[in-house]
């Protein structure tokens, strides 16, 4: 089966006067026709900048992408030119940010930037593509869309504007969307709803979706795959389920135990994850987690382990986990 | 009064006017942030309270604290009705009502030191001076989980959940009764929000602390709660005890909000329903007639358009806010079902 997207050793770095950060490196993963994964982390894990780096909005400087691949249905992205990527951006994948105040512009109305899409990548006339972006706004359940069309932004609430950022995203009808924390701004029903919206438009349209998010919750409903990223390293991947019932790193392990469920009786305390993420600068090697790693021995200290496969499809990096494997 | 409530809030109203026009501005609108608004607060409890962005929950902790002064209604804390103090009768009495922001980033004077942030309360009020100062200061450093040796640092110098310890030390220094937890882990990472939670925990287990715990996350509002209250575009429509309310959720708008929580595990969510409500929260600024969740209810009948329901006691302290327990209209409500 040949994946739709295939991002191999990808590294980016930004260079900044205190130094090299390495925001995302030799990161890898794969999404299928019509499937929906998902890169969980906390912020600054890189999950939003690996991202950016397929759709090459890195800006340059002070960022790079360092070295590896991104194969999307057969070419390699950051091989193109800058007129061959306008051609694949906003059309064959789109992106969904996640502030839609801030990823909107301000002074054009609604349709505009909803038109703007249409005419540049479908080559439709002005007042067809009006019309497509009016049934756009319906799709996503903006009602008196012809009207609401002519308002500004700032008119919308952060809901509706991140139903406006959805309908931008499908106008082209993408292969994949990005989405990228597209509810964390947003309350629990406007979240489920966002949600169950984008994921019955995207079934329409057979597009993936790499859903980036710091919340287990969401990726648990939706999902099929986890990739779990730390520090700019995706520490353990493989099949939600299994990811989450026998999650193979103790980073996912300590997330899932630290987060409490609705679902199950009151725990009398949390069981956090102790320390601070790390400075993505002062980054040495050895395992990121291993200051604090519940389960470290003396070795991860000094050397981090690539991906490993521990169970069918389900690949860690942890280095005490696979000793235990192994037993 | 009743004994064992720390405080009582009756008939909270907070409008705040909308005005237009430069030089004579006059009043348009009102945006009605809290209408209406009664519940109480038992000493030595958390009473979480959950509601969706705008809905009015900042608004009633700052109502409590007085840092908004109310249109009308009565705020007593221990017997005593806030509203109607003075700012100077006041000033003793913010010794003992405090309060813990949202965001650490934008609540820590960049320009203070740790040890300036945690002390200025101790200065304005008069408690300590010199050595006793610094003794108490880092007393509250150690309180909080940070070391003395970073008395002298800037916030930017500290992570988000360090930061968010500052601003919980900063609340504690003045030893006060009551704290308004003002979303204090959402602007925090996954792995550092449960290190807060518990500190919070041993913290109201040490001091006796009563708290107002505002989140729209329900399941950490679970974990903390005793008592949860629940809010509508400034109106309140639930309130129970934490087991009682998260089991037995009566108000169709509790239920959704609880349905559409997404649990982290993919064999559960692939067994359960979500209520997906329709449309958005109306605006506060133009609620609608009868129950503000009328035109978002999915158990909508005859007198929701028209009529407002009141809070009412369903038994054992659960109150909902709901014609559907009405027994007015308990033949058009069974019509409904």
């Amino acid at each position: 089966m040949g994946a739709l997207l295939q991002v191999r050793d990808l590294s980016t770095s930004f260079y900044t006067q205190d130094g090299v950060v390495k925001a995302v490196e030799r990161v890898s993963y794969e999404v299928a026709n019509g499937e929906t994964i998902a890169l969980v982390g906390e912020s600054g894990c890189g999950k939003t900048v690996s991202a950016l780096s397929i759709m090459r909005l890195i800006a340059e400087p002070p960022g790079k992408i360092v070295s590896g691949q991104v194969v999307f249905d057969g070419t390699d992205l950051l091989k193109l030119s800058k007129a061959d990527m306008h051609k694949v951006r906003g059309a064959r994948i789109a992106m969904i940010f996640q502030e839609p105040m801030t990823s909107l512009n301000p002074v054009l109305t609604i349709g505009r930037q909803i038109t703007e899409a249409l005419e540049i990548h479908r080559g439709m006339k002005q007042s067809d593509a009006l019309d497509e972006a009016v049934r756009l706004l319906e799709l996503v359940g903006i009602p008196q869309a012809r009207r609401r069309a002519k308002d500004l932004p700032h008119h919308f609430s952060g809901g509706m504007r991140q139903r406006v950022m959805i309908a931008i995203a499908i106008s082209c009808q993408p292969k994949l969307i990005l989405a990228d924390e597209p509810t964390t701004a947003l309350d629990v029903t406007i979240q489920a709803q966002l949600l169950e919206m984008l994921h019955n438009l995207t079934k329409d349209l057979d597009a993936a979706i790499v859903l980036i998010t710091h919340n287990l919750g969401i990726v648990a409903r939706y999902a099929s795959r986890v990739y779990v990223m730390y520090a700019g390293r995706i520490v353990e991947h493989g099949p939600a389920l299994a990811v989450y019932h026998d999650p193979k790193h103790p980073y996912t392990e300590g997330l899932l135990r630290s987060v409490p469920r609705l679902d199950e009786p009151r725990s009398v305390r949390l069981a956090p994850i102790e320390g601070q993420p790390p400075d993505l600068i002062a980054l040495k090697s050895g395992c990121a987690f291993y200051p604090r790693c519940s389960q470290a021995e003396s070795q991860c200290g000094e050397e981090s382990l690539d991906l490993v496969e521990v169970a069918p499809g389900h690949y860690t990096s942890c280095r005490s986990v696979l000793k235990g494997e192994r037993r | 009064m009743k004994s064992g409530n720390l405080l009582e809030i009756k008939n909270l109203k907070m409008y705040f006017p909308v005005t237009s026009g430069l030089l004579l501005s006059r009043k348009v609108a009102q945006v009605k942030a809290a209408d209406d608004v009664s519940f109480s607060i038992r000493k030595g409890e958390t009473l979480g309270l959950v509601g969706e962005s705008g809905c009015g929950k900042t608004t009633i902790g700052k109502c409590i604290l007085q840092l908004h002064r109310p249109t009308s209604g009565e705020i007593l804390f221990e017997g005593m009705d806030l509203c109607k103090l003075s700012n100077n009768e006041l000033r003793p009495l913010r010794q003992r009502l405090q309060v813990i922001f949202q965001d650490p980033y934008e609540s820590l004077d960049p320009r203070f030191t740790a040890a300036d942030i945690i002390g200025e309360p101790l200065k304005i009020h008069g408690i300590a001076r010199r050595r006793a100062y610094r003794e108490r200061v880092e007393e509250l450093l150690d309180i909080v989980g940070l070391a003395p040796y970073m008395v002298n640092r800037y916030p930017h110098e500290f992570s988000g959940g360090q930061r968010q310890r500052l601003g919980i030390a900063r609340a504690l220094s003045l030893n006060p009764s009551f704290i308004v937890c003002d979303e204090p882990i959402s602007a925090l990472d996954v792995s550092i929000q449960a290190q807060i939670i518990n500190l919070l925990d041993d913290l109201q287990q040490k001091f006796h602390i009563t708290y107002l715990f505002i989140s729209h996350d329900l399941s950490v509002v679970r974990h903390i709660s005793d008592r949860v209250a629940v809010m509508y575009v400034g109106k309140m429509v639930e309130i129970a005890d934490r087991d009682e309310l998260y089991k037995a959720p009566l108000h169709p708008y509790t239920q959704a909000l609880l349905s559409a929580v997404p649990i982290p595990d993919p064999a559960v969510e692939a067994q359960r329903s979500v209520i997906v409500l329709k449309g958005e929260a109306s605006s506060p600024l133009n609620p609608p007639t009868g129950c503000v969740f009328h035109p978002r209810c999915f158990r909508v009948f005859e007198p929701c358009a028209t009529v407002i329901p009141a809070l009412v006691d369903k038994g054992g302290g659960h109150f909902v806010a709901c014609h559907l327990y009405d027994s007015a209209y308990s033949s058009s409500q069974a019509a409904a079902n």
